[in-house]
């Protein structure tokens, strides 16, 4: 394959710390390029030095070789949105950038402009453009008239792209997708990919940057890796396996760490469903012991995305029974779940988890203040105490007990949201997709975390549709179909291919919602 | 123990805290306005620094303004809004001078029965809010109109005026002290209600800032689902804070029965603004979010400004007032959200250049 963009000797210095050390990176036309490294790694800085954002430092330079009139390559200049646009470098970035209440049609408007007729916009020509530009990337079910909130996930991701590559006939010719999945539930990752395959028969080079190890040996051709600042090395997908991309990615081997096997007891308490209904769930009945790790695999649509939202309260169920040791709970909502001792961590961190602009401490401690409340006083300087006894226990990485904590990254947002529950010393932890969005490395120590809850006696149940993650953590899986628990997978029979077949097994209900 | 923390403004690093940080103009920039304010018109008004001048006109009117601006803080803490609050006062105040005027009832009675009336309507706003669902800012909207025409049904036209005993109006009007300042020759006194008043500040900032009620409300204010999961009842705490604004409000109404044994139909709804403003100029002072002694402090610092400039213009006060009150609201907040967005970048820029590890900083961008 010809090469289409070429980038030499790139650097990026801040004060105090090199961003990116003399990095070189060739992409060529018409491949999916995947970029990976951890948090820090320089990765963010390369894209936006890519989009003009950032200037580089020293002599970097960069070659374009898709202009006709210059067969030979010519000079790109590195750190310049226009020029970037002309060459016809998109991006479409993590948050995707589309306006709520504007639909499809305005939405991709607002990159190009609206079509008009004389001085009015010609609203019929502005959906049809939206039509064909959705079309292009396999997405007709879309509505492009409504506003784009109403949407799913995957179809926003598309509106996104669509109005990055509208008029890519006058020459998009590298499209940077940041973190494109990070909000998409596992089968919309699917029509994500569909999309991104016909750009790549329409010649379009794809940079590809993601967490989610597994997409990138699905879905790239070639692989760079970053690891503090320098490239590692650019190879072929099909030189590495998953230990390996891992290891080049931190620097040295992980241990790949594989839950121990743990035969049930048969002791009662923990958490006991029984005849759960509500929304996808139709009929689920489950025992986690104290001390065991379940869990619960499925695709979208199975039934496994509802489960901890109805378990834990979140949303009312229509039928069952949730028992928290011996106790059964009546009047079912989250207040009533934390009072008979279990905790949750519900999946959306942003929306269901933190208060953004609230302090760590706050956050932290928002679940139980009785026990800073003495003498009829809320006694700030213990919190900061106990603060502080947290974020040295869980490493989580932030400047202080009294920051925003929307100011902490992902994996140490997630952290303090684990001391949230943890400190409530639960018989029950649920947990709903607990690392998603999380860096390698400190998903591995939220799996720690979890272990060691379940050492303790806690009864844990983990919802995830990372198949990896359940294997990692769960001593036992059971796998969700139409809204039952239909498999259940122990020991030697729990690795991925099985829980993945066992989610998709004679199932027509895929992909359905 | 690490020494980074404690403080909630101490985000920035130190280096880059220049003077304006250290003297906390970020942080009391109303303070320094009022300070102005004295040393401006106490040198141009020969009034302004006398005790009968200004002074005690202001500390005592500015009481019920600051009630009602409670009114509007104690549900904001949730994100809801009660447009209500200017209407209620004047319906507690027209329910105990009509009672006071029509029946043989103790004016304390009245006044216990205008402040229940004001809590009934808190309930409805509740219901409307929690229950229906309506956005706050309509239903309590619309029900300032509701309000509006209870008060007029009971009021009846005309003013009223004295209708309320003298052993009602002194037990809010007394002065609690008064005596000669030596040399001048000018009484100093305060009346009762101004410490009644005073009561319910140190009340309401220790619920907002040292009881886990007050955490809840600010966390249900800050993100409703989140605080929902982690156990707070937020629809319970938001319908209690709109009973609590409803009662505020009709304590106002009460202090303006103390004060001025009047009823007319303009009372109420037109304070609603400065009430307002108070509470988000306030927002802009000690915590960058709405707190009651912040409020206090811009209730004060406009009051101040309004009397001095009334006192070199007295002829043109009527038109400055409304200019004055909404430009300080616009230039306060417009500050603090500059300030807000200058630290914001900071904190970006701190990114890149904090010599912590990367992960620390790298947030948002390339993760949430």
């Amino acid at each position: 394959m010809d090469t289409l963009i070429r980038i030499d000797h790139l650097t990026k210095a801040f004060p105090g710390q090199v961003a990116l050390d003399d990095v070189n990176l060739t992409i060529r036309a018409g491949s999916t390029h995947a970029l990976v490294g951890q948090n820090g790694s320089g990765k963010s800085t390369l894209i936006k030095v890519l989009c003009g954002y950032h200037q580089p430092t020293g002599e970097s330079s960069a070659t374009f070789f898709a202009d006709p009139a210059h067969p030979e390559g010519r000079p790109l200049v590195l750190g310049d949105a226009a020029t970037a646009d002309a060459a016809g470098i998109r991006f479409v970035h993590q948050d995707l950038g589309l306006v709520e209440m504007l639909s499809a049609a305005e939405n991709i408007a607002l990159g190009v402009g609206y079509v008009m007729r004389g001085r009015r916009i010609d609203w019929r020509k502005n959906s049809d453009r939206a039509r064909e530009g959705l079309a292009g990337l396999g997405f007709t079910d879309i509505n492009v008239d409504v506003p784009v909130a109403m949407l799913a996930p995957s179809q926003r991701t598309a509106v996104a792209i669509a109005r990055a590559l509208v008029g890519w006939e006058d020459g998009a010719h590298l499209l940077v997708l940041d973190e494109p999945t990070a909000s998409l539930p596992g089968d919309d990752v699917q029509r994500l990919f569909a999309a991104v395959r016909r750009l790549k028969e329409r010649g379009v080079s794809i940079l590809y940057v993601s967490h989610h190890l597994d997409e990138v040996f699905e879905i790239a051709d070639e692989v760079t890796i970053l690891r503090d600042g320098v490239r590692v090395t650019t190879t072929s997908i099909g030189d590495l396996d998953h230990e390996r991309l891992i290891e080049l990615m931190i620097g040295h081997r992980l241990e790949r760490v594989v839950q121990s096997t743990r035969e049930r007891t048969g002791a009662t308490g923990g958490l006991t469903v029984t005849g759960l209904y509500g929304g996808t769930v139709a009929g689920v009945d489950l025992h986690v012991e104290p001390g065991e790790i379940v869990g619960v695999a499925g695709i979208m649509g199975s039934g496994r995305e509802m489960l901890v939202p109805l378990i834990t309260g979140q949303i009312p169920s229509d039928d069952g029974s949730v028992v928290v040791g011996n106790t059964a709970i009546d009047n079912y909502a989250p207040d009533h779940a934390l009072a008979s001792g279990m905790a949750f961590l519900a999946a959306d961190r942003k929306t269901l988890g933190v208060i953004a602009t609230d302090s760590v401490r706050h956050n932290l401690t928002l679940a139980d203040l009785r026990r800073h409340w003495r003498r009829w006083r809320l006694r700030h300087d213990l919190e900061v105490v106990e603060t502080h006894e947290w974020v040295d226990r869980l490493s989580i990485k932030t400047a202080g007990t009294e920051i925003p904590i929307g100011a902490l990254s992902g994996g140490n947002q997630q952290k303090v949201l684990f001391g949230r529950s943890l400190r409530l010393m639960p018989s029950v932890l649920v947990l709903d997709e607990p690392t998603s969005g999380i860096d390698v490395g400190a998903k591995e120590e939220i799996h720690q975390l979890i272990d060691e809850a379940a050492r303790n006696g806690a009864a844990v149940l983990v919802a995830s549709t990372d198949t990896d993650e359940i294997v990692r953590v769960a001593h036992r899986v059971v796998v969700m179909r139409g809204g039952q628990m239909v498999d259940e997978l122990t020991g030697a029979d729990m690795d991925v291919g099985n829980i993945e077949r066992a989610q998709l097994r004679n199932d027509s209900k895929a992909g359905t919602k | 123990m690490s020494n980074d923390t404690t403080t909630p403004d101490q985000v920035a690093p130190a280096a880059s805290r220049g003077i304006v940080n250290r003297l906390g103009f970020d942080r009391f920039s109303a303070l320094y306005v009022l300070a102005l304010f004295f040393v401006f018109f106490g040198i141009t008004e020969d009034n302004f620094l006398r005790w009968n001048g200004s002074i005690e006109f202001v500390l005592t009117e500015k009481v019920i303004v600051t009630m009602l601006a409670f009114a509007f803080l104690v549900p904001l803490t949730t994100q809801t809004f009660d447009l209500s609050i200017g209407a209620n006062m004047a319906l507690s105040l027209v329910i105990v001078t009509k009672l006071g005027l029509e029946t043989d009832l103790p004016n304390g009675v009245g006044a216990l029965i205008g402040m229940a009336a004001c809590m009934v309507i808190g309930l409805l706003n509740g219901l409307v809010v929690v229950k229906f669902g309506v956005n706050s800012f309509i239903a309590t909207l619309g029900m300032s109109q509701v309000i509006a025409a209870l008060s007029r049904l009971i009021h009846d036209g005309g003013q009223i005026a004295g209708a309320l005993s003298d052993t009602y109006v002194n037990f809010g009007k007394k002065d609690v002290f008064s005596f000669s300042w030596p040399g001048t020759g000018s009484e100093i006194s305060l009346p009762y209600y101004f410490f009644y008043g005073l009561i319910v500040v140190v009340i309401l900032w220790y619920v907002l800032e040292h009881t886990p009620l007050g955490r809840r409300m600010f966390a249900t204010g800050g993100n409703r689902e989140a605080a929902r999961l982690s156990g707070v009842a937020v629809d319970r705490l938001t319908w209690g804070s709109l009973v609590a604004s409803s009662a505020l409000a009709g304590f106002a109404g009460i202090i303006y029965s103390w004060k001025f044994n009047a009823y007319t139909s303009s009372v109420g709804p037109p304070l609603l603004f400065p009430a307002v403003a108070a509470v988000f100029f306030g927002a802009s002072q000690l915590r960058g979010r709405p707190n009651v002694w912040g409020t206090v402090i811009a209730v004060y610092t406009l009051a101040f400004g309004i009397k001095g400039i009334g006192l070199r213009y007295p002829r043109e006060i009527d038109w400055m007032q409304p200019l004055f009150e909404g430009l300080t609201l616009i230039i306060a907040v417009g500050i603090a959200s500059r300030q807000a967005i200058i630290k914001v970048r900071k904190r970006k820029g701190n990114t890149v250049t904090d010599v912590s590890p990367p992960e620390v900083n790298a947030p948002a961008a390339t993760e949430t």
